[in-house]
């Protein structure tokens, strides 16, 4: 893939995705309701919590309720959770095979699609969710503007990282006829070790040090930690490191997998 | 331009086997058996031609053209297409092909048909000029501005396969494959899109492969066609030749002066009767046009006589259902 060639398709690509979805947005709207009712149920379940713990926990409620306030905002932005996506569907049936007829680079492709999907959310979905949870349960802005930055980076390096992992599990279709299996069971581990249902501090130490051996707390877990503060100096520095270093090894998978995949098309047919 | 030599592709099918033991097994050992999808095909085509590629369905053209688009392997043999090997050189190939599903299309489905022909503009790098001027000239041949600002998704048939044809067209391209691209169009489209196709290919010198089971395609477009039948070349040449081969059976049309009640005539066998129109079939081989004429006027008067040759859908048709006398005319040629 020509370097020179990036700015010019691909962001045509992550554009076209962003103007397709926009077509949808009535069902944007109930999307919208989901991500709120999720958002009240865990608020209560933690509050209630909270209330019953003699302990001091290792977050304060206000950090607490924003930490889901995040999740619920930002969750879409990642293909593992946000949406179906029209290529993994191609992969799926074969039909992905037509794709070979274009002088495209396809994990390209691919990753500028699910960018464009995800910048959509970010306008739709997470900005809206967000502005709710300020204003109903009180999640809080990062403390300086430092901390704020680190984790937009993080952020979008979390939702690369989501795509490359994602392009890699889907690509599994490219074998068998039904990756329902794999992608359920990719899909429960994914989001028990990302941090989603339950921040890792919050974890027992045992099952937390398994966790930060894997990739997935990259998708959650870390950009949301250095937004609240519990990552701070150098830790801010290394997870960021870990996140890139995971996305590079998953683009590596997936460019592996599609490559064979395709190749075992082509020869095997569709 | 595609040179297609010894040309070979088969595919392992897998033997599922049923009931409750048997999806056990199959975990196990797969049996499978060899399925030639096409067998030792050769052929070449120059710059410009208009090839038809025909043949049943199942018999092996989808899988030759996606092999000529380096979408499939061939399991032996070698095609070349511009000189690049299509699966090898996939990248530099797609750039000087247009290529055409008639069952899938190429557009994106949600976007409207400028967006998506913008994209392509970026994908091939088309210079904006020649963008301009494509775009200007398949809107005034393909009618495309009545809904280039229309999605897809919403577009007919016959309208979705126009924007699907100038899609595939707007780098030009040296090459065309068009896998059945009249596939269930009413009259009218079909026939506009049979008049842009040839003159594309007039104008540009674009060479087309076109697949079809529309023999009225063949007829208004090719000059050439090639036929294959359970993966095997039966036939390549010119249509009339084609049509001669097979036509060994022909058609007399007498139009009687009364109407008799017996009109029978040795070695000819009615097919239709209505009043005093009857219609004869007869071969040669047996029965030469003249003497069975002559037979005729000896027996009756008539008022008109004309013999036909039945038309190439027909012909055709019996070549499908009668393997035999197409594997000895695959030997003649």
């Amino acid at each position: 893939m020509a370097f020179s060639q990036i700015p010019s398709v691909y962001l045509a690509f992550a554009r076209t995705s962003f103007q397709m979805r926009m077509q949808y947005r009535v069902a944007n709207l109930a999307g919208l309701t989901t991500n709120f009712f999720f958002l009240v149920v865990q608020i209560f379940v933690y509050t209630g919590f909270y209330a019953a713990a003699r302990e001091p926990q290792p977050l304060s409620l206000t950090d607490i309720r924003t930490y889901v306030v995040l999740c619920q905002s930002f969750l879409m932005l990642m293909p593992l959770w946000g949406g179906r996506s029209e290529i993994a569907e191609t992969v799926k049936d074969g039909s992905v095979a037509l794709q070979l007829v274009k002088p495209v680079d396809f994990q390209a492709y691919w990753f500028a699609d699910a960018l464009g999907t995800a910048f959509y959310y970010l306008l739709m979905r997470s900005l809206p969710t967000f502005w709710l949870g300020k204003l109903i349960f009180g999640a809080v802005f990062p403390q300086q503007l430092d901390i704020g930055i680190a984790f937009a980076v993080s952020m979008l390096l979390a939702i690369c990282l989501s795509i490359a992992i994602t392009v890699s599990v889907r690509s599994v279709a490219f074998w068998t006829l039904d990756a329902t299996g794999v992608n359920y069971i990719a899909h429960t581990v994914i989001t028990f070790f990302s941090g989603l249902l339950v921040p890792i501090s919050l974890w027992p130490e045992w099952v937390a040090r398994i966790a930060r051996w894997l990739p997935f707390e990259g998708l959650i877990d870390i950009p949301f930690s250095i937004y609240l503060g519990t990552l701070t100096g150098v830790d801010i520095w290394l997870a960021i490191g870990k996140q890139v270093v995971w996305t590079l090894v998953f683009i590596g998978i997936g460019r592996v997998l599609i490559t064979r995949g395709f190749s075992r098309l082509v020869i095997q047919g569709g | 331009m595609i040179e297609v030599r010894n040309l070979s592709k088969s595919f392992k099918i897998y033997h599922h086997r049923k009931g409750f033991w048997g999806t056990f097994a199959n975990l196990f050992s797969r049996k499978h058996r060899i399925v030639q999808a096409v067998d030792n095909v050769s052929f070449t085509v120059t710059r410009g031609e208009m090839v038809g590629y025909l043949g049943p369905n199942g018999a092996g053209k989808s899988t030759t053209i996606k092999m000529l688009t380096g979408i499939l392997v061939p399991s032996s043999g070698s095609v070349t297409v511009n000189g690049y090997i299509p699966h090898r050189q996939r990248k530099e190939n797609a750039k000087r092909i247009g290529v055409v599903f008639g069952q899938r299309s190429h557009l994106w489905f949600d976007l409207p048909v400028q967006e998506s022909f913008e994209l392509l503009r970026r994908i091939y790098r088309i210079p904006q000029e020649q963008y301009r001027r494509n775009v200007a000239m398949f809107d005034e041949l393909l009618e495309l501005g009545a809904f280039f600002q229309t999605p897809v998704r919403q577009l007919s048939l016959g309208q979705r396969m126009r924007a699907d044809i100038g899609a595939a067209l707007l780098h030009n391209p040296d090459v065309l494959f068009l896998d059945e691209p009249t596939i269930g169009l009413d009259v009218v489209a079909k026939s506009r899109i049979r008049q842009f196709i040839a003159q594309i290919n007039t104008e540009r010198q674009v060479t087309v492969v076109l697949t079809t089971h529309d023999l009225d395609d063949v007829e208004k477009l090719c000059n050439r066609v090639i036929l294959i039948d359970d993966a095997r070349l039966l036939f390549d040449g010119e249509l009339a030749t084609l049509r001669r081969m097979l036509s060994k059976e022909r058609l007399l049309s007498v139009d009687y002066a009364e109407d008799y009640p017996d009109v029978r005539v040795p070695h000819a066998q009615i097919t239709h009767r209505e009043g005093t129109r009857v219609q004869y079939r007869f071969s040669p081989e047996k029965i030469r046009a003249a003497e069975l004429i002559g037979t005729i006027l000896q027996k009756f008067r008539i008022v008109d006589i004309a013999v036909q040759e039945p038309d190439i859908e027909e012909l055709i048709k019996t070549v499908y259902e009668d393997n035999l006398i197409l594997r000895k005319t695959s030997k003649i040629i």
